[in-house]
């Protein structure tokens, strides 16, 4: 087809609802507000891994759709995750992003989480455990045993993973919201305790769900030189992305050809416990998280949306506690030489995302976004975002495709 | 200190300026000349959120040189980078031959194509806070790099680079 004029262009493609989405679920204020409500406040988000709190009175801190967050490990080793907010006067109690409560702090005591501004202080469990001069000032009308702190849903799993749920009742246990898309891997990471090695973070200017749309889908190897050459052979395309409930999502393994990138090796010396060597899962899961193993490298990204064209993804690896030096060293080499801030392919990962946000910033004209190509669910396949969209919809009542008009499954949008 | 001892510093100095300069002007394989065959190059960090201290980046002479000769295969951000840098020490080794090099370095983003040129190409940003850790030797008045670590104050990478710092 030739170039097409204002009203070609605005033209609803010819393929069926649910194949393609309208850019305002990535560029709408409002609905990205709708977001954080209905959906970062009500699932699980997993927060940090528990490597990054390893002894008692360790701390770590987070947060989830605005509201801050603090983990903390009690002396019975329970990792414990509360509203970072003193109860006092609204001050954010801790300010670092990590560190030990076992030295008392310029305000307060050892093994105590002390607010600066006043004095108060809790416990691991987050019982308010002191109130400066509390009677000469509240009498009898309030008493620290009152002023806990707003404890959150917190567990640990999935490889060791902290994960809160800032809802209290949440529709589903961890195990049931993530479980079903974990078990490929399931063995791999939860055999012997993980350990975080690497961390770096990017704020890019782009929805979060643009992210995730990169990490579910495979076509755009097309712009990574590095996958192009060890990866496009017939086992890759042989891989399959399988759709779970919930809007996860996962894609099955093939071997990875690292030697015919040159300067590259082949890593099969370097697994995981009871993980093939040279095989590649990716497990991606709603609203936004990714989970990636890939032979001897293991990494997690974690979306944080900041606005509707705003996002900071946390990178992270991680290697096998257990690991010898030499073992983590090839552990980090893997990692970073894909994935490290000066890898091969984040950063081309990232250049994609952010080129998307720059054309779909707040108040560009609505543009459909293509998710048609369907490939019997093989690797090229954009089932993992259409999966993913008719999730989304569920939960914010809108019609991805139109997100003007309420959700509608795509059988009966198709009815229409 | 010696006229040697000088001399010897100043040729550390003279060889980690034309490094920076080298870099700037993604010059890799001169910039490369510079570096002992078996010259050991990293990027670390220490990340006070997850308390360890980590690598970002590590090669030897011979990747760095693979790796910078398939750049223009792969998709970058093609906004330059630029270094102001100032040699802080330089502790010349008991021989005399080798020496050990503090700089303190700031990178600078020069936007060009990374996110809507039309804005903000021209412009430059703060990309990255660090030191050059450089372990030199000294011949003939001629300072090679045997090893550089990178150590990143900068943790927020945003979209990061394909190229050596
Ligand atoms: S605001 Fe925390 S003690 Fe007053
Ligand atoms: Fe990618």
């Amino acid at each position: 087809m030739p170039a097409r004029n204002r009203k070609q262009w605005m033209t609803d493609p010819q393929l069926p609802r649910g194949d393609w989405v309208d850019s305002r679920v990535y560029s709408d204020p409002e609905i990205y507000e709708e977001e954080l409500e209905k959906i970062f406040k009500k699932v699980w988000i997993p927060l940090c891994h528990e490597s990054e709190l390893p002894e008692p009175y360790d701390f770590r801190t987070a947060t989830i759709a605005h509201e801050p967050v603090i983990m903390t490990r009690g002396p019975d080793n329970a990792v414990r995750a509360f509203l970072n907010v003193c109860p006092h006067r609204g001050m954010m109690i801790e300010r670092r992003p990590s560190g030990s409560f076992l030295e008392g702090q310029p305000s307060g005591n050892p093994k105590r989480m002390t607010c600066m501004f006043h004095a108060w202080q809790f416990d691991m469990k987050g019982n308010c455990v002191y109130i400066s001069r509390e009677k000469e000032g509240y009498q009898d009308r309030i008493c620290k045993e009152g002023q806990g702190l707003r404890r959150l849903r917190c567990e640990v799993g999935m490889g060791g993973f902290v994960w809160v749920c800032l809802d209290d009742q949440p529709e589903h246990s961890l195990e049931e919201w993530a479980g079903k898309p974990f078990e490929c891997i399931r063995e791999a990471i939860d055999t012997e305790p993980l350990e975080v090695f690497h961390y770096h973070k990017a704020i890019i200017g782009t929805n979060y769900k643009l992210w995730h749309d990169t990490n579910s889908e495979f076509y755009h190897d097309y712009m990574h030189y590095h996958n192009r050459v060890t990866g496009f052979n017939d086992e890759y395309f042989a891989r399959k992305n399988i759709a779970f409930d919930h809007g996860h999502v996962n894609v099955s393994s093939f071997e990875v050809k690292y030697e015919e990138y040159e300067g590259f090796e082949s890593r099969e010396e370097l697994s995981f416990p009871k993980f093939p060597p040279n095989q590649w899962y990716m497990v991606d899961l709603f609203p936004g998280m990714n989970f990636n193993l890939r032979g001897s490298a293991f990494r997690c990204d974690i979306v944080t949306p900041l606005g509707p064209n705003e996002v900071m993804i946390e990178f992270r690896g991680l290697g096998v506690k257990s690991d010898t030096p030499e073992q983590r060293r090839t552990r980090i080499d893997h990692h970073n030489s894909i994935w490290g801030p000066f890898g091969r392919n984040l950063h081309e990962d990232l250049i994609g995302v952010a080129g998307q946000g720059t054309a779909m910033r707040p108040g560009t004209e609505p543009r459909r976004i293509l998710h048609g190509r369907h490939e019997d669910n093989y690797i090229h396949d954009e089932v993992g975002m259409r999966h993913y969209y008719d999730e989304w919809g569920k939960w914010v009542n809108r019609l991805p495709s139109d997100p003007t008009q309420a959700y509608k499954s795509p059988a009966a949008a198709a009815a229409e | 200190m010696s006229a040697n001892g000088a001399a010897t510093v100043e040729a550390v100095k003279d060889a980690i300026y034309r490094s920076c300069l080298l870099l700037d002007d993604e010059k890799w394989e001169e910039w490369l000349s510079l570096c002992d065959d078996g010259f050991q190059y990293s990027i670390k960090a220490f990340s006070p959120e997850i308390n360890y201290d980590m690598i970002y980046f590590s090669a030897d002479r011979n990747h760095l040189s693979t790796m910078t000769e398939q750049l223009p295969k792969h998709n970058t951000d093609h906004s330059p980078l630029k270094r102001h840098s100032v040699v802080y020490t330089v502790d010349v080794g008991e021989d005399g031959k080798t020496a050990t090099a503090v700089t303190s370095l700031v990178v600078y983003q020069n936007m060009l194509d990374g996110i809507n040129s039309h804005l903000d190409s021209g412009e430059n940003h703060l990309f990255l806070v660090g030191r050059y850790v450089d372990k030199l030797k000294v011949d003939n008045g001629r300072a090679t790099f045997l090893e550089r670590e990178v150590r990143l104050e900068t943790r927020r990478l945003d979209k990061g680079s394909h190229w050596p710092i």
